[in-house]
């Protein structure tokens, strides 16, 4: 399995979910090798072999560790004597070498020019660097391609029966090994590009996930909505990809109470990146709409992104600044202290592969209002859900979800028994059922 | 010999449009009309119009063996009335054969029984006038909304005059006993008649479910498992939604080959025959009392209140129309008077049922919105602008608190047992001791 981070040392929830997914899979009896670009100490996965093709992403540490990786005792069916003293050869890191190495002995399933072609699509021009924006780190295609190249070198020591791949930054990895090894591939979508950025796709990013939907012998998608996004982006049939709702891991969490000194009237809660992908406009010009009828409350739009500066602005034009509070980025005990104190959790994403934030409120016994273009949606029956656009929709879920508090206790009782049913076991019940599929298959 | 007792339950609701809080003052219409009227001409379409064709061609057929019984909320006609008159003549044809009952409910189909006795009283009132004025029947028996029954509401419905009721055969209230019989109210003459759920669910929900081990279910089947049922019963009692026919199950299901086949086969064995509620009571006059210190109901697998009560939101919304009573009844305006009856109907507070992931699917089935959340939401949005339109009028208070004084006085009355003097309520028929009458020859 190929991933690009792993607890705890995380930046988003694709390290949570690869946890989560891959102890419920130990729990069937799966043998697992987890391959991150780089373990930073402190991880702790004894279900799983968990590693990292010798330091990608740091250079200072690279040639320390390489000393590390063992020596395989067996070689795969598909690499002969002289390859793999190549391959031991290339053990002593020297980028070029390597490269050469992969692209003329390893790869007899891949002709020569395929592979070149391969690299040169995922490495990075200086071009493409300046064109680069949405956060990423202007060497992440450098580093996807190394780490590539270094997953290969990894893989000639064991046999696989699946490769499965977690999100685009490891899809050349494993569209590379399910050429070079023969074993079936199956990628993973948590998030699209089109997800990510909306308006502004990346077509680099969109052609290396196109690589791997296309490449893989099946797709798990972690929502239906997801799935039918990739059916529509990536123009796949959708009888090739399937939905695997995330599990919930539960976490110890620490209750604040549910009214603050400092603000006695109602709180209604925005959290996360503040883009046009996450929806902020629709909540703003909602609040508007739900001040007139219920005065004592308080919008808090925790979260920084491109959009804050614009609905700063928005609410000061609406003329409800005085009901707004932008505490800029929160975590730790202010992020749960925020998610107790509300009284209403608002998720009006505008495209949300599955929105897990959202479930997590619940935890913290805060409805949600959920946008229906979520994950989330399909899970939680038990929340209030509008369209993205639908501004007085909104507004009006708002308005009663704050007067009627048997409303909310509802929907909290009912949420907390459908969490209980949302575990990693069923997710992992659906995927080993695809590795057999696919097994199979090839 | 025993008989087969059929009733049919016809109603539909007056559902409430999607009313924004923000549309407060507008003057809009509470109802959906084009919802309401598209409903009802599609299930008329689908399920009244041939099914009654085929009951008259089955009265007709089996000239006097073949009977059945009906209960049409208020609602259901009015609706009739506005979009589809000719299921109105269908039914009084079927009436004019002599072979139906027509029996009585709250007009309104509500849950009045639990919240408002005098209420309860004069929306029965409004529904056997009803009655009498379209089918020339004064009912004599009663069904409560969805069946919902215990002994105080028997007490009540005794006291209007009512030989029978119909209910539930619940197996808390039952415990072994069978639901096969005519049982008596513990503290009245009112005869109870109870439904035998096994069978009427093995039509009404069990039919077409190919995962059933039945499946397919025909007639012949289905009479020889009654025609092989104790000696001693005296009757079967299958009550359920007349939508079963071509609504809820569809046509293709083969629901109306079943219903053509279905009183040839019970008749195919001579002891057997079919009875109207009234007439059971009258040729078994059940002396065997039968007592319901809970109150249950036909809805669910829980049969009792919690599809209307079952969480906070529709009690709330429940709590907050009925509190809404003595206000409109004190401005005497009759426009705010049937709105208030209609937003009443037990539909309304069934679509907010929570129980959605369990048997919460029926509940979704029969709901025209996305979640139990959303209709709560239009109806307390709907609810808050009637409240403040309702403040608008001036009450009647002198006329008023006088009614109520008399209303209460009868109520009590009622609860002593007392036989009422027809003239006090003269539209229902005094409360008759029964008389045990040959059973018809079916030999």
């Amino acid at each position: 399995m190929l991933g690009w981070e792993y607890p705890p040392h995380i930046a988003g929830g694709l390290g949570v979910a690869c946890e989560g997914l891959t102890k419920a899979l130990a729990r069937v009896g799966l043998d697992i090798t987890f391959v991150v670009p780089c373990l930073m100490g402190g991880e702790s996965a004894p279900h799983m072999t968990l590693r990292d093709p010798s330091g990608v992403m740091s250079k200072s540490k690279r040639k320390q560790r390489i000393k590390k990786v063992k020596i395989p005792s067996a070689l795969t069916p598909y690499v002969d004597d002289k390859s793999f003293d190549d391959l031991l050869a290339a053990f002593k890191y020297d980028p070029d070498k390597t490269s050469s190495l992969l692209r003329s002995s390893l790869f007899p399933r891949l002709n020569r020019a395929e592979f070149e072609k391969f690299l040169a699509s995922i490495s990075l021009t200086k071009r493409a660097e300046k064109l680069l924006g949405a956060g990423y780190g202007s060497n992440v295609f450098e580093q996807v391609a190394l780490y590539t190249e270094k997953v290969l070198e990894l893989v000639a020591e064991e046999e696989f029966d699946v490769i499965h791949a977690h999100d685009w930054m490891t899809y050349p990895a494993g569209v590379a090994i399910s050429k070079f090894t023969g074993a079936p591939l199956v990628v993973h979508v948590h998030s699209l590009e089109y997800d990510r950025s909306g308006k502004t796709v990346n077509t680099r990013i969109h052609a290396i996930e196109a690589l791997g939907i296309h490449t893989a012998s099946a797709v798990c998608a972690v929502s239906y909505y997801t799935r039918s996004i990739v059916h529509q982006q990536h123009h796949i049939p959708l009888n090739k990809v399937f939905a695997v709702h995330n599990g919930i891991l539960s976490k110890k969490i620490k209750h604040y109470p549910k009214r603050m000194e400092k603000w006695p009237g109602k709180v209604v809660l925005f959290l996360g990146r503040v883009t046009y992908q996450k929806g902020p406009d629709c909540f703003v010009r909602a609040a508007a709409k739900v001040v007139p009828y219920v005065s004592d409350v308080l919008f808090v739009m925790a979260g920084t992104g491109d959009q804050l500066p614009r609905m700063k602005k928005l609410a000061n034009e609406l003329g409800i600044s005085q009901n707004f509070y932008f505490p800029g980025f929160v975590k730790g005990k202010d992020l749960e202290e925020a998610l107790s104190v509300a009284d209403l959790y608002i998720m009006p994403s505008v495209s949300e592969p599955f929105g897990l934030s959202a479930l997590e409120a619940v935890d913290f016994d805060t409805p949600a209002l959920i946008s229906k273009q979520s994950g989330a949606a399909e899970v939680l029956n038990h929340a209030l859900k509008f369209d993205f656009w639908d501004v007085d929709r909104l507004a009006d879920l708002m308005i009663n979800g704050l007067i009627h508090e048997e409303m909310r206790t509802d929907i909290i009782w009912g949420a907390k028994e459908e969490l209980k049913k949302l575990r990693w076991d069923a997710a992992a019940a659906k995927v080993y059922k695809i590795y057999n599929l696919v097994a199979v298959k090839n | 010999m025993p008989s087969v007792c059929l009733y049919f339950q016809v109603h539909q609701p007056f559902r409430v449009r999607k009313f924004a809080y923000a549309d407060s003052c507008s003057q809009l219409n509470y109802f959906d009309d084009l919802k309401n009227k598209t409903v009802c001409q599609k299930v008329a379409q689908k399920c009244y119009l041939p099914t009654n064709a085929l009951m008259l061609e089955l009265i007709k057929r089996f000239a006097g063996q073949f009977k059945v019984a009906y209960s049409i909320s208020g609602l259901a006609i009015e609706q009739f009335r506005l979009y589809c008159p000719e299921v109105i003549n269908s039914f009084r044809e079927l009436a004019s054969t002599g072979y139906v009952e027509f029996i009585a409910e709250t007009y309104y189909h509500s849950l009045s029984s639990l919240y408002d006795e005098q209420e309860f009283i004069a929306q029965i009132d409004k529904q056997v006038g009803l009655m009498e004025e379209l089918f020339g029947q004064r009912p004599r028996t009663f069904r409560n909304t969805e069946l919902i029954y215990d002994d105080r509401i028997g007490n009540i419905v005794a006291g209007l005059g009512f030989r029978a009721m119909i209910t539930e055969g619940a197996d808390s209230i039952l415990q072994g006993r069978s639901p096969n019989y005519t049982y008596r109210h513990p503290n009245n003459n009112m005869r109870l008649l109870l439904k035998n759920y096994g069978y009427s669910d093995d039509i009404a929900f069990r039919f077409s479910n190919r995962a059933w081990q039945h499946y397919p279910l025909s007639a012949e089947k289905f009479a020889s498992w009654l025609h092989s049922s104790n000696a001693n019963d005296q009757c079967i009692n299958l009550f359920m939604d007349y939508e079963t026919f071509g609504e809820h199950q569809w046509d293709v299901t083969g629901i109306f080959d079943f219903l053509n086949q279905f009183p040839q086969s019970i008749l195919a064995n001579q002891q057997w025959n079919f009875a109207t509620p009234d007439e059971l009571i009258c040729w078994y006059p059940g002396q065997e009392t039968i007592s319901f210190p809970h109150t249950v109901s036909w809805a669910d697998l829980d049969r009792d209140l919690s599809a209307w009560q079952g969480n906070r939101m529709q009690n709330k919304a429940l709590d907050n129309i009925y509190a809404l009573g003595q206000h409109i009844k004190a401005t005497q305006n009759d426009h705010l008077l049937d709105v208030w009856r209609k937003l009443q109907t037990s539909d309304h507070f069934y679509y907010m049922s929570t129980k959605s992931l369990s048997d919460g699917a029926v509940h979704a089935y029969f709901s025209p919105y996305e979640s139990p959340y959303d209709a709560f939401i239009y109806y307390m949005n709907l609810l808050h602008d009637f409240a403040q339109q309702c403040q608008r009028y001036p009450t009647q208070t002198s006329c008023s608190t006088n009614q109520l004084v008399i209303e209460k006085e009868y109520i009590t009355e009622l609860n002593s047992e007392e036989p009422i003097p027809s003239s006090n309520y003269e539209r229902f028929s005094v409360n008759e001791t029964i008389t045990e009458i040959p059973l018809p020859g079916n030999k």
